[in-house]
């Protein structure tokens, strides 16, 4: 791409007008942008000088204690996670109206259904059958693996999203909590690691693991 | 764009080196355009973003979708197959990468002519930007059909 007028900003991915809900930050970048419409002469990036806050990891932890009851089923942990968080989630969706959840297929409300399968895969290291469930799953194993890893984090993140405090936790805060902190993280690390055995028959499963456990979260030598 | 040093250092050294491997593209005719605030803008993304029952995005997709001037953000999902960038933000607030809401604003204080009919999704991050030629100059004629002076491109 080359744009004519460009406007540089330093807002984390995924973020490219800088603080969700707050309007006049944003119209300050529209503007910004848009005025280079009438200044610019020729082909021009600018950098736009103000940056986002955001609490990285080092600042940051979860205030949802996740302490649930022994059992040596995956399952029963994931799920026992997943309960703890619902009543968080629910109060998100119901106070935005909407949710990113369904992407693996299911609906909004099957979030116990997707945390079976995902924990199913971990526990049989099957990743190529498609789930026995009633669902109507959008994608093909294994790429569905992605979509239900991506619809499990949206739940995890409209659960942190109800929390008190102005200022949200960064990419990295929120990825070293999953990834560290829960059992959701443990599932999807033991599924990246069946990903990687499948992988020297399927590359597609390699490239799934990389679309599912983001760069620096899988470093376990699977090969021993 | 985030700064590379807030990144991974291998997701940074891959997009210095998807940097290096991109093609060079000549500038087009430079164009002044009418005045702001008799202008009629457009938003094109690539954060994947679509309406829940639209066909997600799939791997290598270099096609697009619309979204509509008046869309229900209770309608929308990401179906962007990459992993390394926040959903979060955009759970909160789609504006925060789909700046609808605020061209509305912009419109309403009479800062922009109008707000466009119809908005555009790419899905980003494809290892080879040339293909996406075809449906970008596709995207190119719809906007100028529909009337649009300014196409405000909104990378994820």
């Amino acid at each position: 791409m080359r744009p004519p007028r460009a406007l540089w900003v330093s807002f984390p991915l995924g973020r490219p007008l800088g603080i969700p809900g707050d309007a006049d930050f944003q119209l300050d970048v529209l503007r910004a942008t848009l005025g280079m419409l009438s200044t610019a002469t020729e082909p021009t990036i600018e950098d736009y000088p103000t940056d986002a806050p955001s609490v990285g990891p080092e600042a940051w932890a979860c205030p949802v204690s996740l302490d649930v009851e022994l059992d040596d089923s995956l399952a029963g942990r994931l799920l026992a996670e997943v309960g703890r968080l619902r009543p968080w989630a629910a109060e998100t969706r119901r106070s935005r109206g909407r949710t990113l959840f369904g992407l693996s297929g299911a609906g909004p409300d099957e979030v116990d259904d997707v945390a079976i399968v995902l924990a199913t895969v971990a526990e049989s290291g099957n990743v190529t059958d498609p789930p026995d469930t009633a669902i109507d799953w959008a994608h093909p194993m294994p790429f569905l693996i992605r979509h239900l890893a991506e619809d499990l984090r949206s739940f995890y993140h409209e659960a942190i999203a109800a929390q008190p405090g102005d200022t949200p936790p960064n990419h990295d805060a929120l990825n070293r909590w999953i990834f560290g902190e829960t059992v959701l993280g443990e599932v999807l690390l033991t599924i990246g690691g069946h990903l990687t055995i499948a992988g020297d028959a399927d590359s597609m499963a390699l490239i799934v693991r990389n679309l599912t456990i983001l760069e620096g979260h899988f470093e376990t030598d699977f090969t021993n | 764009m985030v700064r590379l040093s807030d990144l991974h250092p291998n997701e940074a050294d891959h997009l210095r080196a998807r940097a290096d491997a991109m093609p060079q593209f000549e500038c087009e005719r430079w164009l002044t355009p009418r005045p702001l605030a008799e202008s009629t803008v457009a938003l094109v993304s690539t954060c994947g973003m679509h309406r829940r029952d639209d066909p997600p995005f799939t791997l290598g997709a270099v096609d697009y979708r619309l979204i509509p001037r008046d869309v229900d953000w209770a309608d929308i999902v990401i179906s962007h197959v990459s992993t390394n960038f926040d959903r979060s933000g955009l759970a909160d607030d789609p504006n925060v990468a789909m700046p609808l809401d605020r061209l509305e604003d912009l419109a309403a204080r009479g800062e922009i002519g109008d707000v466009s009919s119809w908005h555009y999704t790419f899905m980003g991050g494809h290892p080879r930007p040339q293909m996406f030629e075809e449906a970008g100059k596709e995207v190119g004629r719809l906007l100028a059909e529909d009337g649009v002076d300014v196409a405000l491109l909104v990378p994820i």
